[in-house]
């Protein structure tokens, strides 16, 4: 590796690439195709940079910076751990895919790839940062972009869709915020790690309501069941790249800060609250999957079944250990994968894509050759390491029984969309969509194929980065 | 000093989350903003300290006790975020209110199914009225235009 691209360097440029670019791609007009392109750059860049940022994590442990050369204690900690590289790498890998998607098919606002720009900063930021308030910061900006960009066409519906998921999602900010103001007075500190080491000498019973209200914050983000009212409204208005994202990469945050806050910050109150987690789990799973095979719109079943996925990785996060955790991470990145491709692939039409369809569709069901296989024997695994004879049959038979509810309605829905002949119907028509986005689709659904007939990179990922939580390869008890 | 900053974040959160589930949106909007403010004076009273302002030099010379400077930063950057954000929720509000002449949320779920079905029988005049299905629908109008 060259010198100059040292771990400081490396870190600075996931989110700093990407927000100069955005800043200048504000002033332009995004419909021109160069300016996509530029953004296109931007997110590839960035994207390359987290690749090389992981390969250094992985081969000599994680990177920290504390920014603007102050001493450590004073300034703000960017760290990179497998954990947050994998979800950074993710989240901005389809983001460029989404951004290639819509770029190859025309973009129709002046303000669209500055706002994936602006999002892909805010992401890479987050998943980057090791100082809770600046995890606030870097989420509101990525929230932000997604207000904007769910308004993208301007549709009637899709604006009142961008006002319903700002007010929903901003009241989670404000809770969150709270969360880190009370974190903050109990500790005496904004960093992470002190934060998680002075914790660990509180009383659970104490910071138990801290504990919850930053569940809640990002339970809403994730939307799980009991906070995803917001989640069918905002998916079915919106443009498949911008469903794409939601679900493919702003759904992240809510995984990873589960994940990071959960697992690392506060695993005490984790075990304290263990059965809220696998009830809530459970019920998503069950709710999102039932409501999903009643539903007809495509854009709406898509919209379940992310409640029904996000239900898995809290009930593997509930589990915990490091089992639970590396199949939470297994779990955040397959959903992230198979979300992004049946999004993209059911507004198309033409050659392979039903195809592609197809294989998202197993890989959400969990058939073996897609990577979706991979993760539902995680998530069997993580069930079968909770403790006691009881939880571990109802958790096997919670997944179970989401996974048969899942089997029917991707089916049910490729039926309609691509078998089903209906005369008249828009959606049937014989014009095939133009190449470009075709091949794209196509290739997501071989890398879905290819991670699951070559899962060793995925699993030792997820080993990593649950190792990189727990502190220890054996892990604690659930 | 608690108490008061307890009662305060109370009252403001508590009539903020009263605004929000109004059905006027310049109501929740309005509503949204005391529940941002709430947390901004929460963060401020999670302070550690209390004291003189902290700029050198501090009255009463080094190891002086001076008011938390930390709190006060991360409120200013919630300040500045809530503000931004309700720049673009009332701008949200304006869009809905240029197209649909009011800014009642029951007027404009009205206005939206209407919509809907008239564009439904436009498209497909046999077919039965759908408004669930309208937004996919109205999409690939546009589209195929």
């Amino acid at each position: 590796m060259n010198s100059w691209l040292t771990g400081s360097m490396l870190i600075v440029l996931p989110a700093g690439v990407p927000w100069a670019l955005a800043a200048v791609c504000a002033l332009l007009d995004g419909r021109r195709v160069w300016v996509g392109r530029v953004a296109a750059v931007g997110v590839g860049a960035s994207f390359v940079s987290l690749v090389l940022l992981g390969w250094r994590v992985l081969s000599t442990g994680p990177v920290e910076v504390v920014a603007g050369g102050w001493p450590a204690g004073v300034g703000i900690v960017l760290r990179a751990d497998v954990l947050g590289v994998t979800f950074a790498a993710v989240s901005v890998g389809v983001i460029l895919v989404s951004l290639l998607y819509e770029v190859s098919a025309g973009v129709r606002s002046r303000t669209f790839p500055a706002l994936v720009l602006f999002m892909t900063a805010g992401l890479s930021g987050l998943f980057l940062t090791g100082d809770i308030f600046n995890f606030y910061v870097f989420f509101e900006v990525s929230m932000t972009a997604a207000y904007v960009l769910t308004g993208y066409r301007e549709q009637d519906y899709q604006v009142r869709a961008a006002f319903i998921f700002a007010i929903v999602n901003l009241f989670g900010s404000v809770v969150f915020l709270i969360a880190v103001a009370s974190l903050y007075h109990l500790t005496g500190s904004l960093e992470m790690q002190t934060v998680a080491a002075r914790a660990s000498a509180v009383n659970p019973n104490s910071l138990i309501t801290i504990a919850a209200a930053i569940f809640v914050a990002f339970c809403l983000k994730l939307g799980l069941f009991p906070f995803h009212l917001w989640l069918p409204a905002v998916y079915v208005g919106s443009h498949p790249p911008v469903a794409a994202i939601l679900a493919g990469a702003l759904a992240n945050i809510g995984s990873y800060g589960l994940l990071r806050f959960g697992g690392e910050i506060l695993p005490e109150e984790l075990e304290l609250g263990t059965a809220a987690v696998l009830v809530l789990g459970s019920a998503s799973i069950i709710y999102g999957g039932l409501q999903a095979v009643s539903r007809r719109n495509t854009d709406e079943v898509l919209a379940y079944s992310t409640i029904g996925q996000a239900g898995y990785i809290l009930l593997a996060l509930g589990v915990g250990g490091t089992i639970g955790f590396s199949a939470a991470v297994i779990y955040a990145v397959v959903n992230s994968l198979n979300k992004t491709l049946l999004f993209l692939a059911a507004s198309l039409r033409g050659p392979l894509v039903g195809a592609a369809f197809a294989v998202g569709a197993f890989s959400v069901v969990g058939v073996p050759p897609a990577v979706g296989f991979i993760g539902k024997i995680a998530a069997f695994k993580a069930g079968l390491a909770a403790g006691g004879t009881v939880q571990v049959v109802a958790l096997i038979a919670v997944i179970f029984a989401g996974s048969a509810l899942s089997f029917i309605y991707m089916f049910q829905l490729y039926q309609r969309v691509f078998l089903a002949d209906k005369p008249g119907d828009p959606w049937q028509s014989k014009n095939t969509s133009s190449r470009r986005p075709r091949a794209l689709v196509v290739l997501l659904a071989a890398l879905v194929l290819a991670m699951g007939l070559w899962p060793e990179p995925l699993i030792v990922l997820s080993e990593e980065a649950a190792t990189a939580l727990t502190g220890s390869p054996s892990g604690g008890s659930p | 000093m608690t108490l008061a900053f307890s009662l305060a974040v109370a009252v403001v959160f508590g009539s903020g989350a009263f605004l929000v589930l109004q059905r006027d949106l310049m109501r929740v909007v309005v509503g949204i903003i005391l529940i941002s403010n709430s947390a901004s004076l929460f963060i401020v009273a999670a302070g550690l300290t209390q004291g003189p302002v902290p700029i050198l030099p501090v009255p009463g010379g080094d190891g002086a006790s001076v008011s938390d400077p930390l709190v006060q930063a991360m409120a200013l950057t919630a300040i500045i975020i809530t503000s931004s954000v309700t720049a673009l929720l009332l701008s949200v509000v304006y869009r809905l209110y240029v197209s649909h002449d009011s800014v009642d949320l029951t007027d404009i779920s009205e206005a939206e199914v209407r919509e809907a079905e008239f564009l439904e029988r436009d498209t497909y005049p046999e077919e039965e009225v759908e408004p669930h299905e309208e937004p996919g629908q109205e999409e690939i109008e546009e589209r195929s235009r």
